[in-house]
C-alpha cells in the first residue's frame, strides 16, 4: 500500500510539474538558508570542550585602577587578563588541579637546512598543564615535565602542520629546532585540533587557527618574550626594561584552572582572595576586593563570542522558512482543490477518507524530503560560501550530523505541518455535490 | 466592476487568500528589516577614512639575531624603499589606521587624573606620515624632521612637545573652542601642545564609536615587528608589492619580511564582517523575492485555469478583456494590500526585537511605506501575464460543457 501510495504521490507530482518545482524550491530554498545560518549559530555558541567545560575556569582578580573600572559597560567586571607578577605567583601556589598561565607571542624559527628562508611563527607560551586541561590531542610525544617549566627549559610542541613544514610529518621528537638564537628540543607534536571556539583565548579571537607552536611560560624572562595578543594598562610606570614591563601593573596573562568538581569553585575564589589580601598589605590591588571565576561557556558569554549577527540571520532566515511552508500550504491547497472531481471519483469508488489523507500526506512527504535533501545541498553550498565570506579557517565552517539530522528532521516536519490542512480539506469534499457538478 | 463580485471570489477561496497575505506580510517584515541592516553596514563601509587607501601599501618586517641593529634596518628600509620609482612617501609606524590593531589611550584638558579622559587611538610616526597615508593637514603644521626620533621598545620617551589631533577628537577635548595651539595631558599628566588638526581620518577599529579619534607623537618606533607604511603613485600599487617585498628580501638576511600588502585588503578584512553580513542578507531576500514573486504566479496562474469557465461567461455577458485583468489584478493589490498591512505591524515587531536583542539601531520608518510601495509594483508584475491570459478566453467557453 505505501509503494501504491508513493507511486501515485510521484504521478501526481508529475502531472503538476510547475506546482510541483515551485514546492520543492521553497521547501529547499527555506531549509538551505535557515540550515546554513543555524549551523553557524551552532558552531559559534556550541560546548568547545563538553566533557570538563564545568570545571575548567578563567581567573580574573581585580588589579585594576583604584578611580575607575577596567570596563565602564561592566563596572562589576575586573579585568579580563592578570598581570605577569600575579600569574605567575598564582601559578607557584596552584591551588587547582591543574593550572596555566598564557599569553599569545611569536617566534623567527631558523631552519637548519640551507634552502628554507626563517620564518615567523605563532607561539603560545603556557605551562604543561594547558596540555593535560584542554585534552589536547598528540601524535607523537607529548607535553613537557614539571622539571621542564621550573627550570625553563628550551623545550618545545609543534603542530601537525608546522611539523609537517619543518621535519616533513615525521616523527620529530628529540630533534633541535633555532628560534631566537636558543637551541629549542622538540617534545611532542599535537594532532589536528580545533576547538570551535579556541574558548581558551576569546580575547585574541575566537575562531581562528590554534598557535603553531607552544613553549614553556617560564621561558618568559630569559627569552624576553612579549605578548602579542592584547595588553591593557592604567597605571603611569616609568618602564625602560624587560625586567620592569614584567613588573608592572600592565595586564596582559591569561590564567586558566581546572578543579575537581564544579562545587569548588567558591573554595576557590577564597585562595584568590586571600592572595589579594597579601597584595593589599603590599600596597596593590586598591579596588574593593573582586576575584572571580568564569567557567568555559561563561567565559564565552562574557566575551560575547556568538556573534549578533549570527542571531540575527538566525531570527531572519526562520521568519524566511515560514514563508517557505505558507507558500507550500497554499500551492498544496490550490493542488489538492484542483484534483476534486479525481477524488471525488476515487471516493465514490470506495476509496475511504482515511486512505485518501494517507495518500496525500505520502504526497507532500515525498515533496519534503526532495526539498530537504536539496536544501541540505544548498546548505553545503551556503556554509561554503559564509567560510570564504568571513575567512574562517579551512574546516571550520562545516556540517555535523547533529545538523544534517535537524535538517531532515525539519524538512519532514515541516512538510507535514505543510500538508496536513489541506489534506483534512481534501477529505471533506462530498463526493456526491462534486461528481453532480460535471 | 465594483468590488463585490471580487469580494465574492475571494471568499469562495478564503483559506488561499488568507494564506497569501500571511505570506506576504512576513516577506514584508523580513525584507524591510533585512534592507535596513544592508544600508546601514553599506554606509559604514563607505565612511571616508580621510586616507588615500588605494595607494598605500603596508610592510611587516622583523629582525632576528643578537647582532642584529633594528635603528640601522629601519634606516635602510625606509631609504630603499623611497629609492624605489613610483613610491611617494613612507614611513616607520607603530601601528597601521584600518588594521584592526592599534594603540589607545585618554587624553585631558586638565592635568587632573579625577576627570575621565577622552579615548582615542595614538599614533607615532615620521614627517613623511600623513603624506604616507594620504592624510590632510587642515591647520596648524606637521612635524619639523628634528622633532622626529627612534623610539627603542627598552626606552621611556616623556611625552613630546608637539602632537597632531583630528578635528574629531580636538572637538570632544575642547567642544567650541579652538584647539590649535591647546595644551593637552597624557595619562603620566605631562602636557603636549597641539600643533597641527588633521582634518579628518580613521584610527585603528573599524567597529569603534570614536573611530575619528586620532592623536599623533612624533616618533620612529623602533620595535620588535617594524611595521612601514607606503604611499605610491595612482594605479602602480599592485605592479610595486612584489617589487617592495623582493628588494627587502634581498637586502638584509637577518630580517623576515613577514607581509607586503595594500591597505585596501586590511581595510577590507577589517570590514569583512560587514561585507559578510550585507551579501548574506542581500541573497536571502532576492532568494525570498524570487519565491513570493513566483509563488504569486503561480497561484494566479492556476486559479486563472481553474475560472476559465466563470471567466467565459463574463465575456460572454459582455465584459471586456480590460475588465478581467482589472478583476484579476485588483483581486491580487486587496490580498497584498491586506499582507502589507498585516506586515506593517509585522515589520514593527521584528525591528522592536532586533533592536532589543542584538543591540541594532533603530528601524527608520521610512522604510515602511517604501517596502509597501516596492511590494505593491512585485506583486502587480507577478499577476499581470496570469491576467492577461485570463483576459484572452474567448467568450464561447463559456458555453461548451468540459
Amino acid at each position: 500500500m505505501f509503494s501504491y501510495n508513493v507511486k501515485l504521490a510521484v504521478k501526481s507530482m508529475r502531472r503538476n510539474p510547475i506546482m510541483t518545482a515551485l514546492m520543492v524550491a521553497a521547501i529547499a530554498v527555506g531549509i538551505g538558508v535557515s540550515m546554513t545560518t543555524l549551523t553557524v549559530h551552532h558552531l559559534m555558541s556550541g560546548d568547545p570542550i563538553p566533557r570538563k567545560s564545568d570545571v575548567l575556569f578563567a581567573v580574573t582578580m581585580d588589579s585594576w585602577d583604584p578611580l575607575r573600572p577596567f570596563d565602564d559597560d561592566h563596572p562589576e567586571r575586573a579585568p579580563h587578563q592578570l598581570t605577569y607578577g600575579d600569574a605567575e605567583r598564582l601559578l607557584a601556589i596552584a591551588a587547582g588541579k591543574r593550572q596555566t598561565a598564557m599569553f599569545e607571542s611569536s617566534l623567527i624559527i631558523e631552519p637548519s637546512g640551507g634552502d628554507e628562508l626563517p620564518f615567523e611563527a605563532g607561539a603560545r607560551v603556557t605551562a604543561n598543564d594547558f596540555f593535560a586541561m584542554f585534552d589536547v590531542p598528540f601524535i607523537y610525544g607529548g607535553g613537557w615535565d614539571d622539571s621542564a617549566d621550573e627550570a625553563a627549559e628550551a623545550v618545545v610542541v609543534l603542530t601537525k602542520e608546522l611539523n609537517e613544514r619543518l621535519f616533513g610529518g615525521r616523527d620529530s621528537v628529540g630533534k633541535r629546532l633555532t628560534m631566537q638564537d636558543t637551541r629549542f628540543q622538540v617534545v611532542g607534536v599535537i594532532d589536528e585540533w580545533e576547538p570551535t571556539p579556541r574558548f581558551y583565548d576569546p580575547i585574541n579571537g575566537g575562531f581562528q587557527e590554534v598557535n603553531e607552536l607552544f613553549i614553556p611560560f617560564s621561558l618568559t624572562r630569559s627569552l624576553e618574550l612579549i605578548s602579542t595578543g592584547s595588553d591593557w594598562g592604567w597605571k603611569v610606570e616609568d618602564i625602560t626594561s624587560f625586567e620592569q614591563w614584567i613588573n608592572s601593573e600592565a595586564v596582559w596573562v591569561q590564567y586558566f584552572t581546572e578543579l575537581e568538581s564544579p562545587g569548588d569553585r567558591s573554595e576557590y575564589v577564597a585562595h584568590l582572595d586571600a592572595y589579594v589580601e597579601e597584595q593589599k598589605k603590599l600596597g596593590r590591588f586598591e579596588r574593593p576586593m573582586n576575584n572571580n571565576v568564569y567557567d568555559v561557556m561563561e567565559w564565552m558569554d562574557y566575551h560575547e563570542v556568538v556573534a549578533n549577527d549570527a542571531g540575527v540571520l538566525v531570527g531572519l532566515s526562520f521568519l524566511f522558512l515560514v514563508v517557505c511552508l505558507l507558500s507550500t500550504v497554499a500551492l498544496l491547497l490550490t493542488k489538492f482543490v484542483g484534483r476534486k472531481s479525481e477524488i471525488s471519483l476515487r471516493r465514490a469508488l470506495g476509496a475511504s477518507r482515511r486512505v485518501i489523507f494517507k495518500q496525500q500526506i505520502v504526497e507532500v512527504a515525498v515533496i519534503g524530503l526532495t526539498g530537504g535533501l536539496i536544501g541540505l545541498l544548498l546548505a553545503v553550498l551556503g556554509l561554503k560560501g559564509i567560510g570564504y565570506l568571513y575567512e574562517a579557517p579551512p574546516g571550520l565552517v562545516r556540517l555535523d550530523w547533529v545538523m544534517v539530522g535537524t535538517a531532515i528532521a525539519v524538512s519532514i516536519t515541516s512538510g507535514m505541518l505543510a500538508g496536513l490542512y489541506p489534506a483534512w480539506r481534501v477529505c471533506r469534499i462530498a463526493p456526491a455535490a462534486e461528481l453532480k457538478t460535471q | 466592476m465594483g468590488f463585490r463580485p471580487m469580494v465574492s471570489a475571494l471568499m469562495r477561496n478564503k483559506t488561499g487568500a488568507i494564506l497569501v497575505a500571511l505570506q506576504v506580510a512576513v516577506t514584508l517584515a523580513i525584507v524591510i528589516n533585512a534592507l535596513f541592516i544592508i544600508v546601514k553596514r553599506v554606509e559604514k563601509m563607505n565612511r571616508d577614512p580621510g586616507i588615500d587607501v588605494e595607494n598605500v601599501i603596508i610592510t611587516y618586517v622583523r629582525g632576528f639575531g643578537a647582532d642584529f641593529d633594528v635603528v640601522d634596518s629601519i634606516t635602510n628600509d625606509i631609504d630603499l624603499i623611497k629609492s624605489i620609482p613610483g613610491v611617494v612617501a613612507a614611513t616607520v609606524s607603530n601601528h597601521v589606521p584600518l588594521s584592526g590593531s592599534g594603540s589607545g589611550t585618554g587624553l585631558r584638558v586638565v592635568a587632573d587624573e579625577t576627570v575621565d579622559a577622552v579615548g582615542t587611538a595614538r599614533y607615532r610616526w615620521s614627517e613623511e606620515g600623513l603624506d604616507a597615508l594620504g592624510a590632510k593637514l587642515s591647520r596648524g603644521r606637521n612635524f619639523y624632521p628634528e622633532e622626529v626620533d627612534y623610539i627603542l621598545p627598552e626606552s621611556n620617551p616623556p611625552a613630546p612637545p608637539s602632537i597632531l589631533v583630528t578635528q574629531e577628537l580636538a572637538d570632544d577635548l575642547f567642544g567650541d573652542d579652538d584647539a590649535l595651539g591647546k595644551t593637552v595631558y597624557w595619562g603620566s599628566m605631562e602636557p603636549s601642545t597641539i600643533v597641527g588638526i588633521i582634518g579628518h581620518m580613521h584610527g585603528s577599529w573599524v567597529n569603534w564609536d570614536k573611530l575619528g579619534n586620532v592623536v599623533v607623537q612624533p616618533g620612529k618606533p623602533a620595535y620588535t615587528t617594524n611595521k612601514y607604511i607606503i604611499r605610491v603613485e595612482t594605479g602602480l600599487r599592485d605592479e610595486l608589492i612584489p617589487i617592495i617585498e623582493q628588494k627587502l628580501g634581498e637586502s638584509n638576511r637577518r630580517r623576515v619580511v613577514k607581509s607586503v600588502r595594500s591597505l585596501e585588503d586590511m581595510a577590507a578584512r577589517s570590514y569583512r564582517r560587514d561585507r559578510g553580513m550585507a551579501i548574506i542578507l542581500t541573497v536571502v531576500i532576492s532568494l525570498l523575492i524570487g519565491l513570493t514573486a513566483l509563488v504569486i504566479v503561480g497561484l494566479s496562474s492556476f486559479h486563472v485555469t481553474q475560472r476559465t469557465k466563470q471567466i467565459g461567461t463574463r465575456r460572454a455577458l459582455g465584459a471586456r478583456r480590460i475588465d478581467i485583468v482589472r478583476q484579476f489584478m485588483l483581486e491580487n493589490w486587496l490580498i497584498t494590500t491586506a499582507g502589507a498591512a498585516l506586515g506593517i505591524v509585522l515589520t514593527i515587531a521584528v525591528a522592536y526585537w532586533l533592536e532589543i536583542s542584538f543591540e541594532l539601531p533603530r528601524l527608520d520608518w521610512r522604510y515602511l511605506p517604501a517596502g509597501i510601495v516596492g511590494l505593491w509594483i512585485l506583486s502587480a508584475l507577478a499577476v499581470v501575464v496570469p491576467a492577461q491570459r485570463a483576459a484572452s478566453v474567448p467568450p464561447a467557453v463559456a458555453t461548451r460543457s468540459i
